[in-house]
């Protein structure tokens, strides 16, 4: 009989330290200040390969679209962009050169910000727009932020077919940039 | 002043997001393209009149239809062909014929010009409503300039007294080929 108050007042003890039971009888109440630092992110995806075909052989030009898919989120006072460059012209030599001028593309289909207008020329020295993303842009499932996630676009590329290029196979990289601030 | 003091507060939470690093990322996505053997054909001269300059049967009708070929043959092994053909002869009841000529030597003929790097037909050719008939030829890895190469037919239409008089019409299908 003697043991059992010693035990309660050791588990007491224990249920104390585990917070269980309250100190003295009272309640308490604590808070804490959750802090999240949103920076501004970027992130894209592309296809490994995209083939350019043409469905003519009468010297009509090889076309090839590249689906780009993008999260992005941007500051009250930042911007965002997606740009291109080639960055490994089209090897072997001798055939069609981004650096002649021979590669050009058109965007559609951006879903967040604004796609690309007109027909731009691909450069191997500069990067050159591919999308451009306003101040307080988010991917995302809706509210304050796009409804869809990832967003997505389209670069369609066009190179010049002619009778000069000798037969043969080509590649080039083309390197996608994501930008955020 | 309370007002004055939250402006400032916020002014600086946004110069201080403003001189947050900016975020980089990129993909890479490999362009291949498969530039295989093609050729093109552009016929400029679209009507061309066959005429004489004698009016004593001395000498044929003639004329002239310009071309302009685009070609691309595969390295080494490729070859290209440019042919014509008679798809329509000269229509109308007494008048001239490729298919069945009124008289033995009544024919409808070319020679050819071609420039580099194709070949052109050597000789006289007889233009026929069945078959195709040589215009020029190239060997493997033949480009053409990238505006074109140029090339002509020269006809030649035998002037026969059995001709009915009036005004006839043929058309000729030019086909340009690369492998």
């Amino acid at each position: 009989m003697r043991g059992r108050p010693a035990l309660w007042r050791i588990a007491r003890w224990l249920l104390l330290a585990a917070g269980v039971l309250p100190a003295g009888g009272s309640t308490g109440t604590a808070g804490q200040t959750l802090t999240a630092t949103l920076s501004p992110v970027g992130a894209l995806s592309t296809p490994g390969t995209a083939t350019l075909s043409t469905s003519s052989n009468t010297f009509q030009p090889f076309t090839a679209t590249v689906p780009v898919s993008y999260q992005i989120r941007t500051t009250p006072v930042g911007s965002g962009t997606i740009t291109l460059q080639v960055t490994s012209d089209f090897t072997p030599s001798g055939g069609p050169a981004a650096s002649s001028g021979a590669l050009t593309y058109v965007c559609s289909g951006a879903n967040l910000g604004t796609a690309c207008s007109g027909t731009q020329t691909a450069s191997t020295t500069s990067q050159t727009p591919v999308l451009a993303v306003p101040a307080s842009a988010c991917t995302g499932d809706g509210g304050v932020c796009s409804s869809q996630n990832p967003n997505s676009m389209n670069v369609t590329f066009t190179l010049t077919d002619s009778p000069v290029y000798p037969t043969g196979t080509y590649s080039a990289s083309v390197t996608f940039t994501i930008s955020a601030m | 002043m309370t007002q004055k003091k939250t402006t400032l507060i916020t002014v600086c939470a946004l110069l201080a997001m403003a001189g947050m690093a900016q975020a980089q990322n990129t993909g890479t996505t490999t362009l291949s393209v498969t530039v295989g053997p093609e050729a093109a054909l552009t016929v400029n001269t679209s009507t061309t009149t066959l005429t004489t300059s004698s009016t004593t049967f001395g000498n044929p009708f003639t004329g002239n239809t310009s071309l302009t070929y685009m070609i691309r043959t595969t390295k080494t092994t490729g070859t290209g062909t440019l042919s014509l053909k008679i798809t329509a002869d000269f229509a109308g009841t007494g008048g001239p014929s490729v298919a069945t000529p009124p008289s033995t030597g009544d024919a409808l003929t070319y020679t050819c010009t071609v420039s580099a790097p194709g070949t052109a037909c050597t000789g006289s050719q007889t233009a026929s409503t069945t078959a195709s008939t040589g215009l020029g030829t190239w060997g493997g890895g033949a480009s053409s300039a990238k505006a074109g190469n140029s090339a002509s037919v020269a006809w030649s239409l035998t002037d026969d007294p059995v001709y009915a008089q009036g005004t006839y019409t043929a058309t000729a299908t030019f086909t340009i080929s690369a492998t």
